[in-house]
């Protein structure tokens, strides 16, 4: 079981296929796991693109299910998983790398953009997380129950009272948009971004779509895209011309159609 | 202004750029002009001749257009596809993407079926088909808005003659689907397709969905695409991905970089 470990962080990752680096965020909130992406997600990055991509995936730090562990950084939380995702790349030698992210890899792929974008070549958000006015305490009280009182039984250093504090300032106070990054870095982020909108109660369609219209190198998907096992399959063709289209030219190998031969 | 001739067929073409070369077929039925791209969504003469050499025509016989040749009754989806692979072979091209509005989504499976070989890839934009509940919408639109000033500048075209050609190439066993092919030829079509779905009648969401779950290789744009230009915009990233990721190694660079 491959581990990135830093200080007192130990993060479980894995690697699929060769080439350009593809860091796969799974979905899942705050038990966001390698596991989950081939139990509950609507395709598998680590199958669907090994054939052209180092792709690499880990269990987010304290994730219920996950071989990941670490300090709960009140202060600082979207940060502290940003620094192990930018940790494991180091560790991993990768200097430029790719980003596809489910859900909360939403607001992760952009906290990257605002500390790494020039590591960062491309984006693909899936299925994106962000703020719906109309459900404001929605991440607060899903983790507060949902992760909260597994991991303080797994760990006694930590207690509901910190996670409560460390829940208030990774959404509670950062209640808008995507969480992470204003209106405003958006519109100026020049970096290709792809997003695949959803539509539940975590995942609001129109945040997606603001953010695909202030970007400026955005694209969109097909909507819906995952109501049948056909929708996926167009969606996953866009991301792997978008993928192909934005590698570096010295990744370049062979055309996509003859890679899907 | 370029033309190419082959026997009694005149083809007014226009080209802009240079790169891997990309066909465009105008959109606006039989009346398909060069003219008519820039009343289109978005031109691509316009949008992609700074990575590509793409190349527009007026379809023969179009009203408004610069193109004339004869009424083939008997064939009349081939004899344009004959235009189009013609004006590719006089530009000594071999192979091609091919970029079509309406009309140009069957004429494009025309191209796929006649000569697969050579079309690397294909977008169709707001693509015709057929709708069963309206099933004389093209014969129709066409016997008012093209045959009359066709039969008008042509002594030698009669309305019973466009009827007939209207008839082949949209009645009968061709009322259906995508007119040109079947749905087996595009379940087994590997070509990569990238379809751009409209939904007025003459461009039918559904058929335009049917083709791309059929298609194997194919993707779909968002939808709606043209209600807004920053919708456009961001359908025409994802052609440039398309188009940029397709084109043969050779001519690729990185659409970062030429985006900058």
């Amino acid at each position: 079981m491959p581990m990135y470990e830093r200080g007192n962080v130990r993060i479980h990752y894995e690697e699929a296929g060769s080439g350009f680096p593809l860091l796969v965020i799974p979905g899942g909130g705050l038990n966001s796991t390698i596991a989950g992406l081939a139990a509950s997600h609507p395709f598998d990055p680590m199958v669907e693109f090994a054939d052209g991509y180092r792709v690499i995936a880990a269990d987010l730090r304290n994730a219920s299910g996950g071989q990941s562990s670490g300090p709960l950084e009140i202060d600082r939380p979207w940060d502290s998983y940003t620094d192990d995702h930018l940790g494991l790349m180091d560790h991993l030698g990768i200097r430029e790398f790719m980003v596809l992210g489910f859900c909360i890899g939403g607001p992760f792929i952009w906290n990257l953009l605002k500390r790494a974008g020039d590591r960062v070549v491309a984006g693909v958000l899936t299925q994106p997380s962000g703020y719906r006015p109309t459900m404001p305490d929605l991440f607060y009280q899903n983790n507060i129950k949902g992760w909260g009182p597994g991991l303080c039984e797994r760990r006694p250093d930590i207690t509901m009272a910190m996670v409560s504090d460390f829940l208030n300032n990774m959404y509670t106070k950062r209640a808008d948009f995507v969480f992470t990054v204003t209106r405003d870095f958006v519109r100026q982020c020049r970096t290709p971004i792809l997003v695949l909108p959803d539509d539940v109660a975590a995942h609001p369609y129109a945040v997606a779509m603001e953010t695909a219209h202030l970007a400026p190198n955005a694209q969109v998907s097909m909507y819906p895209w995952k109501a049948n096992p056909e929708q996926v399959s167009l969606a996953v063709r866009h991301i792997g011309t978008f993928l192909k289209a934005n590698r570096p030219a010295s990744q370049a190998q062979q055309p996509v159609r003859a890679a899907a031969q | 202004m370029p033309m190419y001739e082959r026997g009694n067929v005149r083809i007014h073409y226009e080209e802009a750029g240079s790169g891997f070369p990309l066909l465009v077929i105008p959109g606006g039925g039989l009346n398909s002009t060069i003219e008519g791209l820039k009343t289109h969504p978005f031109n691509p003469l316009v949008e992609f001749s700074n990575e590509y050499r793409v190349i527009a025509a007026d379809l023969r016989n179009a009203k408004g257009g610069q193109s004339t040749g004869p009424l083939e009754a008997d064939r009349p989806w081939d004899a344009f596809t004959d235009d189009h692979l013609g004006l590719m072979d006089h530009l000594g091209i071999d192979k091609f993407i091919v970029l079509g509005f309406c009309i140009g989504g069957p004429f494009i499976w025309n191209l796929l079926k006649r000569a697969g070989n050579r079309v690397v890839a294909a977008v169709p934009v707001q693509p015709s088909g057929y709708r069963h509940e309206m099933p004389n919408l093209s014969y129709t639109n066409n016997m008012k808005g093209w045959g009359p000033e066709l039969c008008e500048r042509r002594p030698d075209i009669k309305m019973a003659q466009v009827d007939t050609f209207l008839t082949n190439m949209y009645g009968g066993e061709r009322a259906d689907f995508v007119y040109t092919v079947s749905r087996d030829f595009v379940r087994n079509c590997q070509t990569p397709i990238l379809i751009l779905p409209d939904d007025v009648p003459g461009h039918p969401y559904v058929v335009a969905m049917e083709s791309a779950y059929l298609a194997p290789n194919a993707q779909v744009s968002l939808y709606p695409w043209k209600m807004n230009p920053r919708q456009t915009q961001i359908a025409l990233r994802h052609v440039r991905g398309f188009l940029s990721a397709n084109r043969p190694a050779a001519a690729a660079r990185p659409l970062a970089a030429a985006a900058q």
